[in-house]
Formats: structure tokens, sequence, C-alpha cells
């Protein structure tokens, strides 16, 4: 294909109209996520192919592989349009039923839609279903709608009109002002005003300018910028080619771990569908600009999301920060002006230059303006990516959405911005989504990881936990960081396996001042976090575990004695069935006891004693 | 420039001074361990916070990192950046080892100083330390990771400065390991300035491990006599026994570093095998009886002969008082004129090229860091002047361009473009060179004589295969800023060095800076020009001596073997003296066959005056007062159970004072200065530039580059050429150094290869040589086809050599 134009986009926009609108067949929207893929979407896909040969309905049946759907925890997900009728872990041996029943037969598949755990029901249709009713997808707006590995799909949505006017109607100036009436902010973590970085390197006079793309994505626990590569690559194409405009770059280069296979490929045929279409390459829509992107993979160290060991790490060196400023946006990669931001703070924008600032501003807070992304993991019964707006409250993001702690357990606190942020407990959880006022609470906005923690979690096991990831990770540049992580999670370790002495949570604190204080980047400065917000809401329990050589949450295996409480004990013999060397001694009337000499102190017995009883 | 308030003390710096470097100007070393001047900031260790208290930054910051600004009012005593230093450092003291005592690097060890002066006395951590396995690096590093303090001082170094991959850093967090991917010698010929980087003892000199605290070494600033461009060292010597070379920092010459060959040269100074006694007929003697037999029997031949039956042979390795001893003694008592090389073709060439040289004209060695093109003609810096390959890797890390024309294949630490061109066509090569800055399209006001004359040129000059590619590079050398030209003086014939001066005069009218550089065959080459007789040649010498009209030899501190091809008649010129003096302080090939031997001090004994490859003039203290090393009298016990009034193998004398004997017999060293001042008619002090008479600033002859090569043009070119390693007469006795040297080796292009029929890998045995010789064959398509390049090796049979030449050419 030559030369794009508007009038071609808007020609294989009307050309999809009824594909979009799903009126002209039926498709079958089957979640093709990294998430569903693990938990064997591939074969069901198989199976519903094969179903669907049988019954002959080939010619008025689409089966479309989109990305993440973002309910993750009731994958295989199928979703059934016209009607949004959502089914949830299916299995190979279902998708005859599914043909059959719903398809041939017009009725859905009870058994396999959604129930609601607190209404008891069943809801069939998607967008009633909690988990999406209180969401504002932007940009994830094409999740689960478009196939992302056919760029028509994505033009049909509107997709690249803001590249188009960008590059047609807007000056650089134009672009940054609306970017800045947008209000956004970086998604990467630090909250960085996305129009101002653009317009610092806008002012950097050089030769050469370079737009980069983070994907490297190293919180644990956070999948949200994989699932929006999985799901809509050429929104994240588009952003940035706009940024590129705004800037005058002419190069980019996406960097991307290379734990994400399934994002690096549709990353890689959007690149090839976008430079067939004229949409990347030379002289886009005739505009005489220019812009190309290429994918470079990272190698999975942490420390290479942060902006400085990115740049060094594309241009073939160590990974290792480096001291700002310089900042990027005046000496980046190579050393020439370079702006970086977030996948999706890139996806963000093609919406926000389509649809003005201001209509990205119409939500959100006073600071924090348009919707973020979170995946929410842990003790929550809905496990899975979400978009809300900005000021939502992280209450309703748990409860609401994320359906409440399993198993009937109390909310202990959440964990949030990853290994850099730090825990916001019950008392705080009607803080809203905001930059600022989630930092007044100890935490950090971070990237969007949402880790939720019930009763049993020990907050000192917790801490110990990030701390190992952080001193893993270190880069090894900086003393503080290197040398200091590692010696608070010795402290960490001690505490934990009982041998706590008075004067750790001081030391641990000191050792916190320093390594803030003088670590190098961002990955040091924030490395104490999770030690600090845990101490500063449950320093009882790192007390507790010190003086009274007593973990509270009974998590910290060498502070338990694996006995049997007699009083609390209701000889139900939960425990003894549940042991799986049994260790446990019990009959029917009679209280349990432990054999300490058989027991290998896996912690089953904890877990199902729902009295409390063993310790 | 801005001013800043330091500790209460205003100091005015240049822009982009980091302030760690401003308090410096003070007096005020704030602890730093992975700042270094030469390596610049990267902000690692963290243990150089200060306060910024007034001024653009506010709070505490690296001051490694800051750039001084007008107005900044910096405490280093600010108690929180104090508070900070101490828990930083008590943090890299975590997982030491504490093995101070038994550390080479105890008591010059940067940790121990900023450990104590970092306010971190205490230790608290009680728990295990990580530990690391270390490597055998090879004969010149010891390896003892457990010291590491993260500083990446030496992966920086050897990667980024040096441009060698073998060493650097792995892993991450608190498992980063420096070292080699595997235990290995070390690749790079700069590896041993990692001792003096290393802040605290992961890498010592290995030579001189467990011999002495710097404080029991007697130290003295010295210079390096191991190739011409006469870096600074700091000798350490103990028991009578130089033991030690520390880079010692030269703001002009070699900056902070040295190379391999300098630090590990010293070992001759000591060698069990030094000639430490005068000999009369091969037999011991007292240095009285030696002496005054030496002079009667030369006062007895010049009765018979006059005084052209004496002739005095030097050396480049000689301090300029010898050497100007030696032309007094000339123009005294009317002897020969002293000769400084037995090889002739380097000595028209360096007279050549030092007659091109002038007071505006010539460039410093630090200087080639800051050129933005530098263009070697003849020269392979890392075999003829190791230092000059690492200036020219800073000049291309900072964009520059190098470019090599040699025949031999020139490997460089750094990218750089080499055109292959055989050594008879270089100066046709650089005629080109000057045809391309001349293009059309350059405005160069030239009168109508100068026009002629490259009218002339551009006629004479004959085409060679890479005519073209030097055009080009003629004409970009025009629009360089600050172009240096390099030319080497043992590989290119006469004219190069003239018309590089050529080249240079021509571009320098377009370009704000540029200059030339010639490396030159030894130490001190350049001063046997300014003192001897420049133009002395050796082959009229030999011609005399076998004609029997000169019956007397005096060989001042020279292997004329090593020096002149064809061993055989050399020995049986030698042989038809009557008399044969020789002194020396290593053992060679002529030692042995003197009828009187006087033996010399070393360097280190004698110290001296150098003048390096730019004219230089640099001064060596002495730092021992010579004799047996006490741990070899003692055979390792103090003190040596020998007792006698004079210390054991203490006879030799500096070698001007023999000289002198000869002459006035004054017993103290010569000022040199005034010498220098008669021969070069201008004042000059230490550390300063001479600057020569400008001696022929004449239009440079161009018959070579009209005239074809000589032979048929499918001929055969032996190069022998200096390695870095067993080439150079005194570093050459070094056995850590011994091990680094190669096997020796000839290095083909793979067309000459085939026309030979050999093979890569394959052993060439040369018939009849003595010691028996053999030569591997390594391809290099970099090479000028028809080029045989051998390393100039010490010992090497080399009439064997050409004889084994001359016997392929004939085929
Ligand atoms: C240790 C560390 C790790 C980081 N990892 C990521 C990451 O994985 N993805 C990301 O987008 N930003 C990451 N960041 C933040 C980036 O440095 C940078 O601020 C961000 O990519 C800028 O984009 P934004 O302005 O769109 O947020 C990290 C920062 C640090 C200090
Ligand atoms: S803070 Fe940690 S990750 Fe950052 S530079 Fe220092 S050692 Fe590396
Ligand atoms: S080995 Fe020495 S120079 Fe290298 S990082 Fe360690 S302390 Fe620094
Ligand atoms: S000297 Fe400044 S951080 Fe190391």
């Amino acid at each position: 294909m030559g030369r794009m134009t508007v009038a071609e986009l808007e020609r294989i926009k009307t050309e999809h109209a009824e594909r979009m609108a799903f009126t002209d067949k039926t498709y079958l929207l089957l979640c093709g996520g990294t998430g569903c893929h693990a938990t064997g979407s591939l074969k069901v896909k198989d199976a519903l192919l094969d179903a669907l040969e049988q019954a002959e309905l080939g010619a008025t049946v689409d089966v479309i592989e989109t990305g993440c759907n973002g309910f993750c925890a009731m994958g295989p997900i199928l979703v059934v349009h016209p009607g949004d009728i959502f089914y949830q872990k299916l299995k190979v041996k279902d998708m005859a039923e599914v043909v059959q029943s719903h398809l041939v037969e017009g009725k859905p598949v009870e058994r396999l839609l959604y129930k609601d755990p607190a209404a008891k029901k069943r809801i069939p249709v998607q967008s009633d279903i909690p988990f999406f009713a209180h969401q504002m997808p932007r940009a994830l707006r094409n999740k689960g709608i478009i196939d992302p590995e056919q760029i028509d799909d994505y033009i049909a949505r509107d997709g690249y009109r803001g590249a188009a006017r960008a590059l047609l109607e807007l000056g650089p100036d134009d672009i940054i002002e609306e970017m800045k009436i947008s209000g956004m902010r970086g998604r990467g973590g630090a909250g960085f005003p996305t129009g101002m970085k653009w317009a610092f390197a806008k002012a950097s006079p050089s030769d050469l300018k370079y737009v980069l793309c983070n994907a490297d994505e190293g919180d644990p626990g956070a999948f949200m910028d994989r699932s929006i590569l999985e799901a809509d690559p050429h929104a994240v194409l588009e952003g940035m080619v706009i940024a590129a405009k705004a800037i005058d770059a002419h190069k980019g280069y996406i960097y991307a771990r290379t734990e994400y296979p399934l994002a690096i490929k549709r990353l890689d045929l959007a690149i090839r569908q976008a430079t067939e279409y004229g949409l990347l390459g030379e002289d886009i829509f005739g505009s005489g600009f220019g812009f190309e992107i290429e994918i470079y993979q990272g190698a999975g160290a942490f420390v290479c999301g942060e902006e400085t060991a990115l740049m060094r790490s594309i241009e073939g060196r160590r990974g290792m920060p480096r001291p700002r400023p310089p900042f990027p946006a005046h000496k980046g990669l190579w050393e020439k002006p370079t702006i970086l931001n977030n996948v999706e703070t890139f996806a963000n924008v093609p919406q926000i230059v389509r649809k003005g600032g201001a209509w990205y501003a119409s939500v959100g807070t006073d600071t924090s303006k348009g919707t973020k992304v979170f995946a929410i993991s842990g003790d929550v019964n809905n496990i899975g990516l979400v978009e809300v707006p900005m000021g939502t409250s992280l209450r309703s993001i748990i409860y609401d959405i994320g359906g409440g702690i399993p198993k009937k357990r109390k909310f202990k606190a959440v964990q949030l911005g990853g290994p850099s942020g730090g825990c916001v407990p019950e008392a705080h959880l009607d803080t809203p989504v905001d930059f600022e006022a989630i930092a007044k609470v100890g935490a950090i906005m971070g990237s969007g990881g949402v880790i939720v923690m019930d009763e049993n979690t020990c907050m000192v096991d917790m801490a110990r936990f990030f701390m190992d990831f952080i001193q893993e990770e270190s880069c090894g540049k900086c003393t503080p960081c290197r040398e200091g992580t590692r010696r608070q999670l010795q402290i960490l370790e001690k505490i934990c396996n009982g041998d706590g002495e008075p004067g750790d949570i001081d030391t641990l604190e000191a050792l916190s001042d320093t390594i803030r204080e003088t670590a190098l980047c961002g990955l040091g400065q924030t490395g104490p976090n999770p030690v600090l917000s845990t101490l500063r809401y449950f320093r009882d329990e790192f007390e507790a575990h010190i003086h009274e050589k007593r973990c509270p949450a009974k998590r910290c295996v060498s502070l338990l004695s694996f006995e049997v409480d007699t009083e609390k004990c209701t000889k139900c013999g939960a425990c003894y069935r549940a042991c799986p060397v049994d260790a446990v001694e019990w009959k029917k009337k009679e209280l349990a006891r432990i054999d300490l000499e058989k027991c290998i102190q896996c912690m089953t017995c904890f877990d199902k004693c729902r009295f409390d009883a063993i310790y | 420039m801005p001013t800043l308030t330091i500790d209460n003390r205003p100091v005015t710096v240049p822009d982009g001074t980091k302030v760690i470097t401003a308090a410096e100007q003070l007096g005020i070393m704030i602890p730093r361990f992975c700042y270094h001047p030469a390596l610049g900031s990267v902000g690692a260790c963290r243990v150089c916070a200060v306060g910024f208290k007034e001024g653009p930054i506010k709070g505490v910051e690296m001051s490694c990192m800051v750039d001084a600004q007008e107005g900044m009012v910096v405490a280093t005593d600010d108690p929180d950046a104090v508070d900070l230093r101490k828990h930083v450092i008590e943090l890299l003291m975590l997982h030491h080892p504490h093995d101070c005592p038994v550390c080479d690097e105890g008591g010059h060890c940067l940790l121990q100083d900023m450990t104590i002066s970092g306010g971190h006395g205490r230790r608290r951590y009680a728990g295990a330390k990580r530990t690391h396995l270390d490597q055998d690096l090879g004969p010149l590093v010891q390896h003892e990771m457990n010291r590491c303090i993260q500083c990446y001082r030496c992966s920086r170094f050897y990667q980024q400065f040096c441009g060698y991959r073998d060493l650097g850093v792995t892993g991450i967090g608190t498992r980063v390991y420096f070292g080699r991917s595997e235990p290995g010698t070390l690749e790079s010929p700069f590896s041993g300035n990692l001792t003096d980087i290393c802040p605290t003892g992961v890498y010592t000199d290995k030579p001189s491990r467990f011999y002495g605290r710097r404080w029991d070494y007697e130290r003295a600033p010295s210079v390096c006599i191991h190739c011409s461009l006469g870096c600074s060292l700091t000798v350490s010597a103990r028991y009578r026994k130089a033991v030690r070379h520390e880079a010692r920092f030269n703001a002009q010459v070699n900056g902070h570093f040295i190379c391999d060959r300098g630090r590990y040269a010293y070992a001759y100074a000591s060698q069990p095998e030094r000639p430490r006694d005068a000999l009369i007929a091969g037999r011991p003697a007292t240095l009285a009886q030696a002496a005054t037999q030496m002079s009667e029997r030369l006062a007895a031949i010049e009765k018979g002969t006059g005084p052209d039956g004496i002739a005095l042979m030097g050396s480049a390795r000689s301090s300029l008082e010898t050497q100007a001893l030696l032309a007094r003694l000339h123009s005294e008592k009317g002897w020969r004129t002293p000769c400084f090389s037995a090889d002739d073709a380097a000595t028209r060439v360096v007279s050549s090229a030092l007659n091109t040289l002038n007071a505006t004209n010539t460039i410093a060695l630090t200087e080639i860091e800051g050129a933005d093109t530098v263009l070697l003609v003849g020269a392979d810096p890392i075999g003829e002047a190791p230092m000059l390959a690492l200036a020219l890797r800073q000049a291309q890390r900072d964009g520059s361009r190098i470019i090599t024309v040699d025949p031999r294949p020139v490997t460089l630490p750094c990218a750089h473009d080499h055109i292959a061109v055989s050594g008879d066509d270089l100066a046709t090569a650089v005629a080109h060179l000057i045809i391309g800055a001349l293009e059309p399209s350059r405005e160069i006001a030239l009168d109508a004589d100068q026009q002629d004359r490259f009218k002339t040129l551009k006629q004479e000059t004959r085409d060679i295969p890479a005519a073209a590619e030097l055009r080009a590079i003629g004409h970009a050398l025009t629009t360089a800023w600050r172009p240096a030209f390099v030319c080497g003086t043992t590989v290119p014939d006469p004219d190069v060095p003239p018309l590089m001066g050529l080249l240079q005069a021509l571009v320098q009218t377009s370009c704000m800076w540029s200059g030339l550089f010639f490396p030159l065959p030894g130490a001190n080459t350049f001063g046997a020009h300014c003192l001897g007789g420049s133009d002395a040649l050796f082959e009229p010498l030999l011609a005399a001596v076998e004609a029997g009209q000169v019956k007397a030899l005096v060989v001042v501190e020279n292997d004329l073997f090593s020096e002149y091809p064809d061993q055989q008649r050399l020995a049986a010129a030698l042989e038809s003296l009557e008399l044969l003096v020789v002194m020396d302080c290593v053992p060679s090939a002529i030692t042995a066959r003197a009828d009187i031997f006087l033996p010399t001090q070393t360097i280190y004994e004698a110290g001296g005056h150098y003048l390096n490859n730019e004219g230089r003039l640099q001064v060596a203290t002495p730092v021992i007062a010579g004799g047996l090393s006490i741990m070899d009298t003692g055979g390792g016990n103090h003190p040596p159970r020998e007792f006698r009034e004079d210390i054991p193998g203490g006879t030799p004398r500096p070698a001007w004072q023999y000289v002198a004997g000869l002459a006035t017999g004054e017993t103290d060293p010569p000022d040199v200065k005034p010498l220098l001042d008669e021969a070069l008619t201008a004042g000059v002090a230490d550390g300063e530039r001479v600057s020569l008479p400008s001696a022929s600033r004449e239009w440079p002859s161009i018959e070579r580059i009209g005239a074809g090569p000589e032979g048929d043009a499918g001929g055969l070119t032996l190069i022998e050429s200096a390695a870095t390693f067993g080439s150079e007469p005194l570093a050459a006795f070094s056995t850590v150094l011994a091990e680094l040297t190669p096997l020796f080796g000839v290095t083909v292009h793979s067309e000459t290869a085939q026309r030979l029929g050999w093979r890569a890998g394959d052993r060439i045995v040369i018939p009849d040589s003595a010691p028996a010789l053999e030569v591997v064959v390594t391809l290099d398509d970099r090479a000028a086809p028809g080029v045989l390049l051998v390393p100039r090796r010490i010992g090497i049979d080399r009439t064997a050599l050409r004889r084994y030449m001359a016997h392929l050419l004939a085929e």
C-alpha cells in the first residue's frame, strides 16, 4: 500500500463499521492475553474452531483472538457478540456445548457464565459484571474488542486519527499544549507531567533526538503494560509518532523485556503493518515527517526500567543508572535529547490529541487527571487488570471491582507501587487514587501494581520479601543501595528468624536514612520504602517479633511452635485431613495434636484451621 | 570562571570544574573512591558528599557530580554530610576482609585513609561477609577480589579508557565482580595501571609482592627510558634494588598512566648476570687498573694512528650527561665524531625528522588527546611508543578520526582507518595526501614559487593503489580543526618526515591548531641528535675499522649486535681492532668481546637527563647508591654475613665518569644545561622543550615519490619493527615481561603467503641459525602485500633471517 491518507483511514473505518458494531456476524472474542494463554486458551480456541466447523457455522461466525480481557482470574475467557455474553474458565470439553447451545440453539450455557459471589447469581452480560461495571476504559478502550494483530481493526476504532491530526493540523507547540491541558502525568511511576517533559526535549537543539517507550515493567505483580501491548499495540506506536512530531525526533525505540514474548511478537507485527501502511517510515500522511521504531529487548534487570540505565542498555552497555542532571531531555540516548515515556502514557496520547486535552482532563482530581490502569493481585477475589478514573477510592478498587477478600478473611493492607512503594492500611482505604493523596499516606501511585494482603500476612515478612527483591535487583553501582539494602535484608531476616535484637529497628531506620539520602537512582532512593511504610503502620508487629519472639500473623516459621491451643481447638479435624505427611494426630471428638518429629512445617494446617488454634 | 566558597575560602575555577576538584585547588581533599581525574565522575561510591549551604544548589550532594557555580557556598564539614560519609564508608567496609597486614596496598591505600578520615573506626557488623574467588591475571597483576569496594575504576579504566575488553564487571547487586570471564593473563599492555588506580588492594603489583610497605621504600622521581616518549615515573627501591615503577602524573607527557613495558622494565638493574666488575681481557680487574690501562692503550694508539684511529660509539639509552661528554671528547681530543646508533637507516630518518621539527610545530603527547584528526604514517604506536596508543584512544573517544598509513597491519585499541601502503610507497602516499589537501576547492594562498613546486609534485607523484583514498583523506584534513600528524622514524624513509612537515604546514593555514609528533627509536635519540654527531653514520665507521684506519673503538652502553644486522661482518670487524673498550650495565654480545670492560651504573644509581621525542628535557633522580642487593648478598638473611669496607657489587660508576676520565678527569656530573645551550643556542629548563635550530626549512626532496620501488614490483621486504615486549634492549631482560612476549613470528598478507606457499600457523625453521630460529606464520590482510613483518627481538640470529629472506627473493 502506498501513502496513507485521512480518506483512506475513513474508508477502512467504514468498511469495518459493522464488524466493530458486531452487526454483520456473530463474533466470538476469545481472550488471547498471556494469562489466558497460560490457562489454556489456545487449546480452547482449537476446540472452538473444530466445533464451529462441525456445526458448519464458519460463514456467520468469526472467532477473534483479542488482547487481554483484564479479568485474568477467570480465564480462559470468551465474549460473544452481539449480546456481550461473558464465558469464563472454559475448558476444551465445553466448547462443543457452547457452539451447540448458544450459537445454534440461541441459549447461553448457564453453568459457564460468571457467578457473582455476593449476589450468588449468574450474570450473563459482561458490562453488568461488577468487575467491569466500575471501570472506565481509555488506555484499554480497545481491549477485548479488536484483534491486536489486525491494523484495520485499530483503524476502524479511530486509530491513527490522532497522529493524522498531529502531523497534518498541529504544530509541535500545539501538541505539547494539548498534552499540558490534558494534565497527563507519566504512568511509569513518578508522575512527571508529560507535556512538560516533551517541551524540554523540544527546546533542546540537536541534529538527532529520540523517542523511547519504556516497556520494561519490572515491578513484581505488575502487568499493565504487557496487557496494553498485547491488546492494542498500535495505540502505543501512534502515541510515539505524535511525541516524535512534538519534539522533532525521527527514531524511536521500544525497550521491552524479553520475558514478554507475546507483546514483542504483536509489537513487531504492528510495526511491520504500520510501516506497510505508511504510518511509520518516511513522509507519514504526506506531511514530510518521518519516524521509525525499533524494538530493543531488555534482559530483565529491574533497574533497566530506570531511564538512564535503560538508555545505557539500548546503547549496548551495562544497564547502570547515571546521576541526573543532565536530564535525558538534554542528554539522553547517545547523549542526544530523548524522551522516555511509559507504555500506558503513550497509549493515552492518541485520544488526547484526537479528542482534545480538555476531554481527557474531564475526569480525575485536581492534580491527577484521566484514568489509571491497575493490576490487582494478591488476596483478592477478582485478580485482573482494571482501569478507573483518577479519584476512585482504593476501597472501591478492592471491594467493588476486586470483589473483596476471599475466604472471609479480613483485609490488612494494600501494597501500592511495587517494591518502591508502600503499604496502605485499612484506616486509609478511602484515599482516592491521586498522586499526591497516595504519597501523603506513605505509598506511591507507582506504575499500577496493587497487591492486596489479608490478615494472614506478616508485615515484617512482607518487608523482607520486597527488600530481598530490591537488594537482588540493585545494579551494584552505588554503595548505599548495594550494601545498605542487603544489610537491611539481613536484619529483616534476622527478625523473621526470631533473632531480632532491641536495636534492630533503630538500625533499620538509620540505614534507611543513609540509603534514601545518598543512593544514586530511584531504585535505591525508594529502596527503604517497604521498611519505612511497614514500620509506620505496623511497628507493633516488628516489636512483637523482636521482643516477644512472636509473629502475630503466624507466618514466620521460626517463631511458631506448631502446637495446638487446647482452649481454641474445636476438635473439627480440618488440620488432620489437610496435613500432607500425617503429622496430625486426631480422632473424632478429640483434640488435635501435632507430632513434631513428623511435621515438616509446611503450615497447611494453619491455613485450614478456622479457629486460629494452631500456634 | 565561577567563584565559589569552600570551607570559608573563595576559589575561582574554570567552567565545568567539579566541586571536588575545586576543593583540591584549596588543598582540601574531599573523600572519594570512584572519582578519578582521568576517568571522570560516575557517582558510584557516594563518599564525596558535602553540604551546599548557599547558591543554586542546597542540601547534601555528591561533590564529584556537581559543577562549581558562581556563588556556591560549600561546607565539607557539614554535619549531615559528615554523618552520611561515615555511614557510607561503614557500608563499604562491611565485607572488607580486614587483611591489611598482608595486603600490599597497606600504607598507600585510599581505603585505609578514607576509613579513618571518614570517621568509621569501629566495626558494628558481626555477620557473614560476602566473598569472591580470585583469578590468576598473569605475571604482572595480583588479584584479591574480597578487598573490592566497587568503585568501578578498574573496569572504566580498562574498557573505556584503554579499549580492552577482557577485564570488566559482571553481576549485579552485591554480586558485582571485577575480573575476567575466566582466569588468564591480561591482554592490555596497560594493565599495570590497575595497581595504581584501584583504591584498595584488589590489584597489586605482582612482581614486588610482599617486598615492603611504601614507607620502607626509597622513592624518587624518574623518567622511563624504555621508549622515546619519556613518561614520568616514581621508582621504588629497597635493599639496594629497584622493585617497582609507578606512573607519576605529567600533564604534558603521560598524564596519569604508563605502559607495562615501562612499568616492569627495571629487572635488568638487579639481574644476577649484571656485570659489576671491571674486566681486562675477560679477567676481573680493579676499576683503577682497567681505567689506567684504557687511557694508556688509547694514548698509545693515538700516538701511532693519530686521533682518527680512535672511534666513539654511544647510544640512545645513555643519559645526556654521557652523550654530551662523548661529544666533548671528540671536540677536545679530535677522536672521531661519536656515532650513537648502528642502525643508519633509522639515523637518517631521525635526522630528517628532527630537522623538520621546530618550536611552533612540535606537539606534546597529551595534546594529541585533543586532536580531532590524527594521521599516522609509518608509525605503530603499540610497539614503538605504547602510551601514544592510549592518547589516540582518548582522541578517538572524543570523536577524533584516526588514520594509519603503514605497510604493517597496525592495530590500535580504538577504531581507526587503516591504509596499507608498502614501505617504499610511504613518501608517495604522503605526496598524495598533500595533493588531496590542495584540491581546487581549497583556498591556500601560494606564492608563484610554491605553485610551481606543487605543480611539479603533482606531475612527479606516481600512482599507487591507495592514491584516490589518500587524496580524499588529504582533502578531509583541510576541514579538520585540530589535526595532528604522527610519523614513525624506523619504517619510513627519510623523505617522509619532511613531507609530513609540509602537509602539516599546509593544513596549518586552515585550522585552529595542528602539529607534528615523531616517535623516535630510543629514549634519548633526541639527545644524541642534539649533542652528538647527528649525521655520524655507522657504516663508514665500520668500513674504517675494516680498512684498519680505526684501531680502537670505545662503545658506551650499546649492544651493537642488536642494532647492526650483519652479525658476522660486525664480529669480524671488531676482531680486527687493536682495542675494544666496552662500558655497559647489562651483559650483551659485545661485552664478552671487550678487551677492557667497565661496568656502568643504571639510571637508578646515576640518574641523569634525557630529551624525549619532542625534545622535552627531563630529569631522573638517583634512587639508590648502587651495589648488590642485600637480599642477594645475604642470601635472604639480613644483615649479610660478609663484612667489608666497600659495598659488594658497588664498583660501577656512571658512564659519563669514565668518559670524563679520558679527557679532563672530572668526578662530578657535568651540568648538561650549558652544554645543551651551547649546542642549541637557547636556554632550557627541566620539564621544558628544547628548540632545535631550524636547520633545514627547505622544500623536501621529492625523489622517491616519483621513482618506483627498488627491485621488482613483486618483491618482498622484511620489516623488523619494535614490539611492545621483547624489542627494547633493557626491558628485554625482565623475566616477567618475557612471559608476555609472544612466540617469534612473521606476519604476512594472505596473497604473499600464497606466493610463498605458507599457511597460517606454519613453523618455518630458519636454516643455519644460531641460536636455532623458528618462525610462526600469521596471516593478516591489513598488511601491505609483499611485506614480511617480524618483531625486533634481542638475541635473534638476524643474519640467518636475512639470508633466508634473500633466498626467498631469489626463488
Ligand atoms: C528502578 C526503577 C525502575 C523503573 N522501572 C520502570 C518500568 O519498568 N516501566 C516504566 O515505565 N517506568 C519505570 N521506571 C520509571 C522510569 O525511570 C521513567 O520515569 C518512566 O519510564 C518515564 O515515563 P513516564 O513519564 O511516562 O512515566 C523505573 C524507575 C526506576 C527508578
Ligand atoms: S541506587 Fe541501586 S540501582 Fe540505583 S545506581 Fe545505586 S546501586 Fe544501582
Ligand atoms: S577492583 Fe579496585 S578499582 Fe575495581 S571496583 Fe574494586 S576497588 Fe574499584
Ligand atoms: S567520588 Fe563522588 S560518588 Fe564516588
